[in-house]
């Protein structure tokens, strides 16, 4: 399976299509790229013909990246990598963010959209971390400390989504789950920050102003 | 335990010296979203106060309402922090510290929005009445609670805020106080997120 590859002269919507992440570059203009997956044309032309991506696009963007998040807590948990204070501080993460996938996927359905599919393989995630612009990749993981890491940088991926999608969204009632999930989607960030740093709240918890990484 | 909002004051961000140093950080947010607008609109990034001056008048009095709301329910936290914290042992006196910053930068960063909408911040009130903590225990029962409102008072307010800016300021400050809640139940021995959607039961 190769990766989606950017194209000149290729449309917002086929972009999206592509489900694409993280910062990107192509030929006849400079792009920029959303964590959850916003490809635009700066060129002014191109820019206005674009329809702007509706709440349904920008749920599906959330469902993508909380997908990811899911796998790489399975992968992680799943394994040996965890000591055990860390492994139950993540355990009921992975639930939380099942619930989140849950939830948006109905909202997503509800408004006509079809969620995306998550990654299938760790080669398929780590392509996705890639594109997302995550350092780690789930199949060079090393220990503990190389996977909370890793989680910890997908989560501000994650908050950074929202962030994102928080100052977009038209439906105030998505705007209010939106706004829920983000908080908890920092609270896990917290609890990893936690685990890495046991008892260091500045590290746990470093900035007053939570936006993550978009 | 009534807390003097003067004495208060001198670390709320809210005279001179620090209230500069945290209108400063308050940029953070705002900067942030001059990013988004870059990635979501095509059209020329604009500083965040610029924004917020060129909504719609009624979408703004409306914001300074509820920022007002949040800035009052930010400046009670944050006394009960100052007021708190010599209760505290060691450890969770630390995170205690912590979250006292970050809180400070929550009224810089919504006295700044404030002012940006053409607004003015309402009033301190003389005094807070925080109750009778005594023990490590009750400071953060006391810190704990005081948390979670505020978590309610964001929840609330951010689907009626102006989107962009203003929004995403309020969503940040939402996020980091869910985060402090996360830290504070984990030093009280409770489940540190015992919800998939952060709600003012937690």
């Amino acid at each position: 399976m190769s990766e989606p590859r950017p194209r000149a002269g290729v449309t917002r919507r086929e972009m999206l299509a592509l489900g694409g992440a993280g910062l990107g570059a192509a030929a006849g203009g400079a792009l920029v790229a959303a964590a959850g997956g916003i490809l635009l044309d700066a060129s002014p032309a191109t820019a206005t013909s674009l329809p702007s991506p509706t709440d349904a696009d920008r749920l599906r963007r959330l469902v993508s990246v909380e997908l990811l998040m899911l796998y790489c807590y399975e992968h992680v948990l799943a394994g040996p990598l965890l000591r055990p204070r860390a492994h139950r501080l993540m355990l009921p993460v992975r639930g939380q963010e099942e619930a989140h996938v849950r939830v948006l996927s109905s909202r997503l359905a509800a408004l006509g959209g079809t969620p995306p599919v998550g990654p299938a393989s760790v080669k398929e995630a780590d392509r996705d971390l890639a594109r997302r612009g995550v350092g780690g990749r789930l199949n060079q993981l090393q220990g503990g400390r190389d996977a909370l890491f890793l989680l910890l940088a997908v989560e501000q991926v994650v908050v950074g989504a929202y962030f994102v999608a928080l100052t977009k969204l038209d439906d105030v009632r998505l705007v209010a789950l939106a706004a829920q999930i983000m908080a908890n989607d920092a609270q896990h960030e917290a609890l990893v920050g936690e685990a890495l740093h046991p008892g260091q709240a500045q590290k746990a918890v470093p900035y007053g102003l939570v936006q993550g990484i978009q | 335990m009534v807390i003097d909002t003067e004495r208060a004051a001198a670390g709320d961000g809210e005279e001179p010296t620090p209230r500069r140093a945290l209108l400063g950080q308050a940029g953070a947010t705002l900067a942030g979203f001059t990013l988004l607008a870059l990635t979501g609109c095509g059209a020329q990034p604009k500083p965040g106060p610029q924004s917020v001056k060129r909504a719609a008048p009624p979408v703004r009095s409306n914001d300074v309402v509820l920022l007002g709301r949040l800035l009052d329910l930010e400046r009670r936290t944050v006394a009960a922090y100052i007021a708190g914290i010599p209760l505290l042992r060691h450890p969770e006196a630390k995170a205690a510290e912590q979250f006292l910053n970050e809180e400070l930068q929550h009224t810089g960063e919504l006295l700044s929005l404030i002012k940006a909408a053409g607004g003015t911040a309402p009033d301190r009130p003389p005094s807070y009445d925080l109750g009778h903590p005594r023990t490590p225990e009750d400071v953060l029962a006391l810190l704990h609670a005081l948390e979670r409102a505020q978590i309610a008072a964001y929840l609330e307010a951010i689907p009626r805020l102006s989107p962009d800016p203003v929004r995403a300021a309020a969503a940040s400050i939402l996020t980091n106080d869910a985060q402090h809640i996360a830290i504070l139940r984990l030093a009280q021995g409770q489940t540190p997120a015992p919800s998939a959607f952060v709600s003012a039961h937690e």
